[in-house]
């Protein structure tokens, strides 16, 4: 249900690996000289862009020396981007999670608890993953001689829109990846561009226990392209990680002009049964029907489909 | 087998066996005890008495029967065996914290019904019964402050404000020097007089127990080997047959048997 | 000496029994009912107390309210019906944990003891994953769920130990320790094979009233009501049991059935509290203790004192946790907090008179 973490800096890390991999880099570079040139008279496709050097924001640098032709990923965003920029093919199983597009090769793979056993069962190439502390996941498939790719959660959208685009780099798609991230990012600054910036204010439920996110987090962000004012910011909005546990009290007080919901479909919450819950049917927004029910995995996610979840808001918005 | 010497026995016991499992503790023990009349049972160590005693107490399973003024006591249901019988174990339990009158108030919970509480009358009886065993000055002392001999007044107190015909008190003096151990005893004997209650008590000290019970029964291995008048009951033969123990059996001025051990001659 | 005489002066015995004294309990009540009021009037934000308590001027007195319909709605709709349940909770705790103390006769014995809190949590763990879409978190499918799990665990613990250990309470405190670690083991195991759920389950355990309503303190109150009645009418039954299985057979009690109906009794209670608040732990254990600390030994005072107690202890507690920080904080952890501190102090300065 929380799929977003906090990024883990890990500039030690990634300092020490960077050592490690000037000598290989410098090696490259000569060899990649001679590589370029015969693939460019070979022609486009095949190993062009590869060995790729792949610097994820706060994770540690990867090399990959061939385009990847067996990818396991344990990201449900991550897979959505793979499709997205035409790494389809090169997919061969996903974590269960991993719900969109359909025809994604779901295996029985957590993403949460990766088990090193069950991934390197597929046989992959690259392994991608949104967390992995200490490194002991790429320990392990490094003994198969697999490369784990740490993508963690994006703490803002410029953050998002580079991971589009690294993605289509990691998979030899670069020119895709980019493309993508542009359009994406296009797209969302034109709806907020085009929707009118009311000053309203909202909330945006997680779930129905009134765990909310503040303006200080990812979500947080695109509410604010709004101009949106979020409840929950208080005195200081990255108070308890910015996803504090509202009181009931506050949220009525408060008197939210829109409400989000992000909990329709793990918990079946709906405008009908927040007009149910004790008091909630003097606020404004219930009564005046500004209570917007989102996809969960919309809202919890940061594939390319967050233009969909973008829009949502700007439709709300525009409507209130 | 022994039979009362008084008017109607209040108390029957006829051919009573208990058995945890396949050995019996006791086994066909039948005696009658007259109104008003005290039994002492004595015995060596794990003969049964304590296990007899809870027997008419209704404590323990037996075959058999007990009978308390023509009732059987197994038909009876626990609280008006409770009006009828007033039992008080080896080592009872005395909560520390509990005052004096708390504890004795207990003793009416048999005459209260499951949702009562004391009445004015059930804290009358308490006081009598605390002036009775001289109690009543520490009336709102914690049992845990107590010495020995005031805790086992304490236990005797409880058991009389039970307002029972018939006490049943295992080892009543354990515990107890030679001066609180015959107070508690006279006591008793002025209170069964007073009362015309039936005692059974269970007393490991034969010469106390020779001096106060009007029967004695010998229970060895569960099972009766003596009974009748003390002086009938404690002969130096017997006592070394079921005790092993070498002793003299020497009478005092007012002719009740007295206990005395010798140390077994050498060569 | 006067001819007129009053009939039959109170006997001296009186002043030394330990009953609960009608100022005591007058005095308890009062704590509590200031207790309620000052919980009604806290609160975060612009509903300053003044307001509210003209509010509530208004409403007994049929004037003009100072608050919106809005902000009224907060405090009858949100904050009336979340201290009532605060207080009936921490009665149900601690009313059942005086009667577990009562009835296994150790000072350590609460009311999750016998697998109550342990089968709550296994069944609310299985209706978050399995019926996920049906977790609607006002009288649903959770707290029926609860509530159901918490009695089941204690049933069994009832069966098994009876089976093994006859009607003493040697069985029945081995047959809970097996039954809360195997429900706990089940809930474990389903909970790793749906990680994703993990966050649902543990908010629910660390225990919180955010969520509660009108619905859930009419649902939980006969069960607490009929509770407490039963635990005050045998509290003096529970004196009784303290001297032993034994000698109360010999003032007429049948101690198994007696304890029977004491566990049901704290069961139901407890049953009816996890069911609206989740796990909320140390008040089953310290309020009782307090009490006795503080008032006395007899059960007859205890229990009746414990239940005013916890409803204090808990409705102070959800003060705390609803105005401490900016967000919401969960009521078991404030319950730890306070109590245990607070516990271990009158635990030391009390020590003569515990041992």
């Amino acid at each position: 249900m929380f799929p977003w973490s906090r990024p883990t800096p890990s500039h030690r890390s990634r300092v020490s690996r960077l050592v490690l991999v000037l000598p290989l880099l410098a090696v490259l570079a000569l060899a990649g000289c001679a590589q370029r040139e015969d693939t460019s008279e070979a022609g486009a496709g095949g190993q062009a862009g590869f060995p790729v050097e792949l610097r994820p924001e706060g994770a540690p640098e990867v090399t990959l020396e061939d385009k990847p032709e067996r990818i396991v990923s344990l990201v449900p965003s991550v897979t959505e981007t793979l499709y997205e920029v035409g790494a389809g093919d090169q997919v061969v199983a996903v974590d269960e999670m991993s719900t969109h597009p359909r025809q994604a090769p779901r295996a029985e793979l957590s993403g949460l608890d990766p088990d090193p056993q069950a991934i390197a069962g597929h046989n992959p190439d690259l392994v991608i993953v949104n967390a992995d502390a200490e490194g002991t996941l790429a320990d392990a498939l490094d003994k198969t001689g697999v490369p784990t790719l740490v993508l963690p959660a994006p703490t803002t959208l410029e953050a998002a829109y580079d991971q589009f685009a690294l993605v289509g780099k990691a998979t030899g798609h670069a020119d895709e990846g980019e493309r993508l991230a542009d359009r994406v990012e296009s797209e969302i600054t034109e709806l907020a561009e085009n929707t009118p910036d009311r000053k309203l204010s909202y909330y945006h439920e997680v779930d129905p226990s009134y765990y909310t996110v503040t303006s200080a987090t990812f979500l947080g962000e695109i509410y604010q392209l709004f101009g949106l004012r979020n409840i929950a910011d208080q005195g200081d909005p990255n108070a308890m990680g910015g996803y504090p546990q509202l009181t009931a009290e506050k949220i009525v007080e408060a008197d939210p002009d829109l409400v989000f919901l992000a909990d329709t479909k793990c918990c079946g919450q709906n405008a009908k049964t927040v007009a149910e819950r004790p008091g909630w049917d003097t606020m404004t927004a219930v009564k005046q029907d500004r209570v917007f029910a989102l996809d969960d995995d919309l809202a919890s996610r940061w594939s390319p489909r967050l233009v969909e979840f973008v829009r949502s808001i700007s439709n709300a918005v525009a409507k209130a | 087998m022994t039979e009362a010497t008084g008017p109607d026995p209040a108390l029957t016991l006829h051919e009573v066996t208990i058995a945890y499992g396949a050995a019996p503790v006791v086994s066909d023990v039948s005696l009658a005890v007259g109104r008003g009349q005290w039994l002492a049972i004595v015995g060596p160590n794990g003969a049964g008495k304590s296990t007899l005693l809870k027997a008419i107490a209704g404590l323990v399973e037996y075959r058999g029967s007990v009978t308390l003024d023509s009732t059987r006591i197994d038909r009876l249901s626990p609280s008006d065996r409770a009006r009828r019988i007033g039992y008080a174990p080896q080592n009872p339990a005395l909560p520390e914290r509990l005052t004096v009158t708390d504890y004795v108030l207990l003793g009416r919970t048999p005459h209260l019904g499951f949702l009562a509480r004391e009445t004015a009358a059930d804290l009358s009886i308490v006081e009598d019964v605390l002036d009775r065993v001289d109690l009543r000055g520490l009336m709102g002392r914690r049992l845990g402050t107590l010495s020995g001999g005031e805790a086992q007044r304490a236990v005797l107190a409880r058991v009389l404000a039970q307002r029972t015909g018939l006490l049943l008190l295992d080892e009543p003096t354990t515990g107890l020097d030679i001066g609180h151990a015959q107070t508690l005893l006279e006591r008793l004997d002025q209170l069964r007089a007073e009362d015309n209650a039936t005692v059974v008590t269970t007393l490991h000290d034969l010469t106390l127990a020779a001096q106060y019970a009007d029967e004695l029964v010998l229970v060895d291995r569960g099972g009766i080997v003596a009974a009748g008048k003390p002086s009938e009951v404690l002969t130096a033969e017997r006592l070394r047959e079921h005790y092993a123990a070498e002793v003299e059996v020497l009478t005092t001025t007012d002719g009740r048997p007295v206990v005395a051990p010798v140390r077994p001659r050498h060569a | 000496m006067t001819l007129t005489r009053r009939s039959a002066p109170r006997p001296e015995a009186a002043e030394h029994t330990t009953r609960l004294r009608p100022g005591v309990l007058a005095v308890s009540l009062a704590v509590l009912l200031a207790a309620v009021v000052f919980s009604l009037l806290a609160g975060s934000g612009e509903l300053g107390w003044q307001r509210v308590l003209g509010e509530i001027w208004a409403q007994l007195t049929g004037g003009l309210s100072p608050l919106s319909e809005r902000e009224a709605a907060i405090v009858w709709e949100l904050r009336m019906p979340r201290v009532l349940l605060a207080g009936l909770v921490g009665a149900a705790l601690a009313g059942a944990g005086a009667a577990f103390q009562g009835v296994f006769r150790n000072p350590l014995a609460e009311p999750y003891l016998l697998g109550a809190a342990a089968g709550a949590g296994m069944a609310a763990t299985m209706v978050v994953v399995f019926a996920p879409a049906v977790t609607t978190w006002v009288v649903g499918p959770l707290p029926a769920a609860a509530f159901a799990g918490a009695l089941l665990g204690v049933g069994l613990s009832w069966v098994l130990g009876r089976s093994a250990g006859g009607s003493g309470t040697a069985g029945l405190l081995l047959a809970g320790v097996a039954v809360t670690a195997f429900l706990t083991a089940v809930q474990t195991f389903v909970q790793q094979l749906n990680t994703d759920t993990i966050k649902q389950v543990y908010t629910w355990t660390l225990g919180g009233l955010n969520i509660s309503g009108w619905t859930d303190v009419l649902v939980a109150l006969p069960y607490i009501a009929l509770a407490a009645v039963v635990l005050v009418a045998a509290a003096r039954l529970l004196d009784v049991l303290t001297l032993g299985d034994a000698e109360a057979a010999s003032l007429g009690l049948r101690p198994g059935r007696i304890r029977l109906v004491l566990l049901a009794a704290a069961s139901l209670a407890t049953a009816a509290a996890v069911s609206v608040s989740g796990l909320i732990g140390f008040v089953g254990i310290v309020v009782p203790h307090l009490v006795r600390l503080l008032a006395g030994a007899s059960y007859r005072v205890i229990v009746p004192l414990s239940l005013v107690g916890g409803a204090v202890f808990l409705v102070l507690a959800d003060v705390v946790a609803r105005t401490i920080m900016p967000g919401e904080l969960p009521l078991g952890v404030v319950t730890a907090f306070a109590g245990a501190p607070f516990f271990a102090l009158v635990l030391r300065t009390n020590r003569e008179r515990l041992s």
